[in-house]
């Protein structure tokens, strides 16, 4: 057993609005240097859409994550991007790394010709600007080029998780007036199982034992791209400039210093959750060599609760503070992700183990059109699982590893909980199908009153559960993130050069 | 003088830049230390040159090590005259795949505007001197061929002779300037390495071979020292350093006295030599320092004496030489002339010093296996067209008869002196002189 704390968050997408200001947050602090531009370490996805970089999850193509190998019984992971071998040979070339123009080529606008341009009879005007050549550009492809663009043929129908989708089911999803969509925010899910670590033929990605982030030493990263193929997330990038890769690093020297990071900070719509998550580290290898549906429960059975008195005696053991342990006990993350089992990770039939969770869209109050007026009547108030919006099928396909009936147990206490509490407050509801209603969710009303509490009423301090991780462990506490832009190595704070 | 600056000083400048400078980028700067790959801003190309280029110089690099390292084994193997054409073959197309993976590489450098958007000086600078040393490779393996033979002879002694610190230009100084090409802008390529994007060569990751999966770091000695506290090994860091030194200084004492005792053990009551087995041992030591002075006295005598017996007259033929070692220790031979008078002449090639076959054609000529070569055996002139240049040098020699009276003679520059009838000569032996002033 080797207990050890991650730092884990939870993103509750029915309260996602989609706006992108965590996405400018972090690119305003951490990404807005030169070789950086096109490097997102936050940004959220329109889905069905198909993402950035363009169809990052067709992993046929782009090779990230683990797949199993090996007879029943003797069944162990291997990297889908490469064997140890012939790593050395794609050390040259890499057949699966994204380009440029599977992200987008980053541009400015030529400002100061409307300042300078010369006397003429029309507006002067700035025109778009590679930020890699300086030179004038058509602008194809951006960050978020697919936002709100659900039930567009050039991107929503080519999102890769419809393929289970009957064609029939396709069009009423596509339906005009009733299209349907729902926003992703996606970050480095600093794995329990990274495939970007396994994959670094420098050995320059580690994860953090402490509070297990996932960081890439800049000194010793060589730049031979190895892990932006193997991360099936596509969340680690290549700084064009530097000759090295970057990744999102958990804000650590604001963890450090017990601030709140950037993304969580500036969440208009307070959907992120963050807290610690103790599980043991020996099982986790063999934890993602069940089949695809069973991953989830497989996860779970990883994590430990943290009032188990061996669970925290191994834990501390394993040098993790009595204040992480405190922390885990909580851990709003624990409630959402093992107490109520409410939130799920992003496609873990990658099998990375992704430590970061999702709490799916219970898609959107459908009114009804009664003569014009917009009525809100008790039947159908909630739309029922039969007619969801967005199919179940889709939702599997990124949050069970296509286990429905995984998500519809979340969605029925989720809505469960929309009953109880309406029964409540409004009085307007059946008693005998509320009941009935929470039977079937197994849920308690305190449990509902719990949940509806964590929900929709928390503080900053429910939703954020984490000690400062103590000051004289601190590697980069004090590091003022003006100064150690891209210098995330250990304890290091160098200005990042591009070699001659 | 420009032959020593080229082959002593630059090649003395070069080794010491790149090793110290190297350590020097690794240590200091190690953000500026990448593959600087290009992959993300353009891969259609890439893949055409990149693969090509690498593939061939590794393999080419390696087999230069080789030879550089182990001569003795690389000229055994290349004895085999089957190895060395396949040696030579497969080192032509690596040279080729180079080349053509460093045009891809140069037309893609400049062609792309996002890659000149990452594109220094020096990178153009690297590009050139490459294509420029590949091009003198190939050169040398065409114009030149069986360099991974002759090499052995003339560029890695060349080389050694460096490493050793008693530099000698006269391996490599009647090299084609093909080959001095070849070496010089080497040694320009090991100057720029700690200066270039050349020093990526130093960051090879064999150790990703060995290396387990995950790698996960613990910043707080906490989890450390957890974990001792947990094995109940010591408390503190630096008793259990002490007590590690300790059992390692114990370890080592104990593997010596082993093999101390070893020694005292086989003295006292091993096996024992009986009077006569001694007898013989040092019997055999004896005869074989008496075999390796008497070697050394003949060889000294060799070198001071006024002549150096190479055979009767009698047995000279005008069709086959006869090889002989001369006062430089090189390789000679001696044929019987048209007007009956010995002819002695160097035998070793002066293109890149093989030794010269001795079998006369009918032109009166005499070949060189190596480039092929023919050199007249009168005047020792090669062909017009042939790879060697200048004459085989004509020895001088002198006759003398049974009685021990000098007969005839003739210098080096070919004046003859002496009865040179052929009935007095006949019965003579021919000897090679040291210094032309033996005159009849």
């Amino acid at each position: 057993m080797d207990i050890r704390a991650q730092v884990s968050m939870v993103f509750h997408l029915d309260k996602c609005i989609g706006c992108h200001t965590c996405s400018v947050s972090c690119k305003n602090v951490w990404t807005d240097r030169p070789g950086a531009e096109y490097m997102w370490w936050n940004n959220v996805e329109t889905k069905p859409g198909t993402g950035f970089p363009t169809l990052w999850e067709d992993q046929n193509h782009f090779k990230g994550g683990w797949k199993i190998s090996g007879k029943d019984g003797k069944k162990h992971l291997e990297l889908r991007s490469q064997g140890k071998f012939d790593a050395l040979l794609k050390l040259f070339y890499n057949p699966n790394q994204p380009g440029l123009d599977d992200y987008y080529e980053p541009w400015t606008y030529k400002y100061n010709d409307l300042f300078d341009a010369a006397e003429s009879d029309d507006q002067p005007t700035a025109i778009p600007i590679s930020q890699i050549t300086g030179e004038p550009m058509e602008i194809e492809a951006g960050p978020n080029w697919d936002d709100d663009l659900s039930g567009s043929t050039l991107y929503a129908e080519n999102d890769i998780n419809l393929e289970e989708l009957t064609q029939e089911e396709r069009e009423q999803l596509f339906e005009i007036e009733r299209v349907s969509m729902m926003y992703l925010p996606r970050m480095c899910n600093h794995c329990a199982n990274p495939s970007c670590v396994a994959a670094c033929p420098s050995g320059a990605l580690y994860k953090r034992g402490e509070d297990g982030i996932v960081l890439v030493n800049q000194e010793i990263c060589k730049g031979w791209r190895a892990c932006v193929s193997a991360c099936p997330y596509k969340k680690v990038y290549y700084n064009w400039k530097t000759g090295k890769a970057e990744k999102c690093i958990l804000c650590y020297p604001k963890l450090e210093s017990g601030q709140i990071p950037n993304c969580f900070q500036s969440c208009v719509g307070r959907i992120r959750y963050l807290g610690v998550l103790l599980y043991d580290a020996d099982r986790v290898a063999s934890a993602m060599t069940v089949p695809n549906e069973a991953l989830v429960e497989s996860q779970r059975s990883v994590f430990c609760d943290p009032y188990d008195p061996k669970i925290v005696e191994a834990a501390r053991r394993n040098g993790v503070s009595d204040e992480f342990i405190e922390a885990a006990q909580k851990s709003p993350v624990y409630k959402y992700v093992m107490k109520w089992k409410l939130a799920l990770p992003l496609h873990i039939e990658y099998r990375t183990m992704p430590m970061l969770f999702y709490v799916p869209p219970l898609l959107p109050v459908m009114g009804k059109m009664d003569n014009g007026h917009y009525g809100n009547v008790v039947d159908g108030f909630f739309t029922s699982l039969e007619q969801s919006r967005l199919p179940i099928k889709y939702l599997s396909r990124l949050f069970s590893a296509g286990n429905t009936p995984l998500i519809e147990a979340v969605m029925k206490k989720l809505m469960a909980v929309r009953y109880y509490k309406r029964s409540l407050d409004m009085g307007d509801m059946d008693i005998v199908t509320v009941n009935k209603l929470m039977r079937e969710a197994d849920l308690t009303p305190a449990e509902a009153e719990e949940i509806y509490a964590l929900t929709a009423l928390p503080t900053v301090d429910e939703r954020f559960v984490l000690p400062p991780i103590q000051r004289e462990e601190a590697i980069a506490g004090s590091c003022n993130p003006e100064l150690c832009k891209g210098s995330c190595g250990l304890g290091i704070s160098v200005t990042p050069e591009r070699g001659p | 003088m420009i032959d020593s600056v080229l082959f002593i000083a630059l090649p003395y400048l070069a080794i010491f830049i790149c090793i110290f400078g190297s350590i020097y980028r690794i240590r200091k700067m190690p953000m500026t230390y990448s593959a600087l790959s290009s992959q993300f801003l353009e891969s259609k190309s890439l893949v055409w040159g990149s693969v090509p280029w690498h593939i061939g110089i590794i393999t080419i690099v390696l087999a230069h090590l080789f030879a550089l390292i182990c001569p003795g084994l690389w000229q055994m193997l290349m004895a085999y005259k089957n190895v060395l054409l396949i040696t030579e073959a497969l080192g032509l197309a690596m040279g080729i795949c180079c080349l053509v993976g460093l045009i891809v590489l140069g037309i893609r450098r400049i062609s792309s505007q996002r890659i000149q958007a990452v594109t220094s000086r020096m990178d153009l600078l690297v590009l050139f001197l490459l294509t420029a040393q590949v091009i003198f490779g190939i050169g040398t393996a065409v114009l030149h061929r069986w360099g991974a033979a002759w090499a052995t002879g003339t560029a890695v002694p060349y080389i050694w002779s460096l490493f050793t610190l008693q530099p000698d230009l006269s391996y490599i100084s009647d090299l084609p300037h093909m080959v001095k090409a070849h070496i010089v802008s080497a040694w320009l390529l090991i100057l720029l390495v700690p200066f270039s994007r050349l020093i990526h060569m130093f960051a090879v990751p064999l150790h990703y071979l060995t290396r387990p999966p995950q790698n996960v770091l613990w910043n707080n000695p906490r989890h450390y020292e957890a974990e001792a506290a947990a094995e109940e090994i010591l408390d503190t860091d630096a008793r259990r350093e002490f007590i590690k030194g300790g059992v390692g200084i114990a370890a080592g004492t104990l593997l010596l006295g082993a093999g101390a005792m070893d020694k005292i053990f086989a003295f006292f009551f091993g096996p024992r030599l009986t009077a006569k087995e001694e007898t013989e041992l040092m019997e055999e030591k004896l005869c074989r320092l008496q075999a390796t002075t008497d070697q050394r006295k003949l060889e000294l005598e060799r070198q001071s004496s006024k002549y150096i017996l190479v055979s009767a007259m009698s047995e000279l033929s005008p069709t086959e030489g006869k090889y002989l070692i001369d006062y430089q220790m090189t390789p000679a031979m001696a044929f019987k002339g048209e007007d009956g008078l010995p002819i002695v002449l160097s035998a070793k090639c002066t293109h890149l010093g093989c030794t010269v076959g001795n079998t006369v054609n009918k032109e009166g000529k005499i070949l060189c296996p190596c480039h092929v070569s023919y050199f007249d055996i009168k005047t020792g002139e090669p062909n017009a067209d042939a790879p060697a240049k200048a004459p085989l040098p004509i020895l001088g020699w002198a006759l003398i008869d049974k009685a021990g009276k000098l007969i005839a003679s003739r210098s080096s520059k070919g004046e003859i002196s002496g009865d040179t009838s052929s009935e007095s000569i006949k019965d003579c032996d021919l000897f090679i002189v040291k210094t032309d002033e033996v005159k009849v």
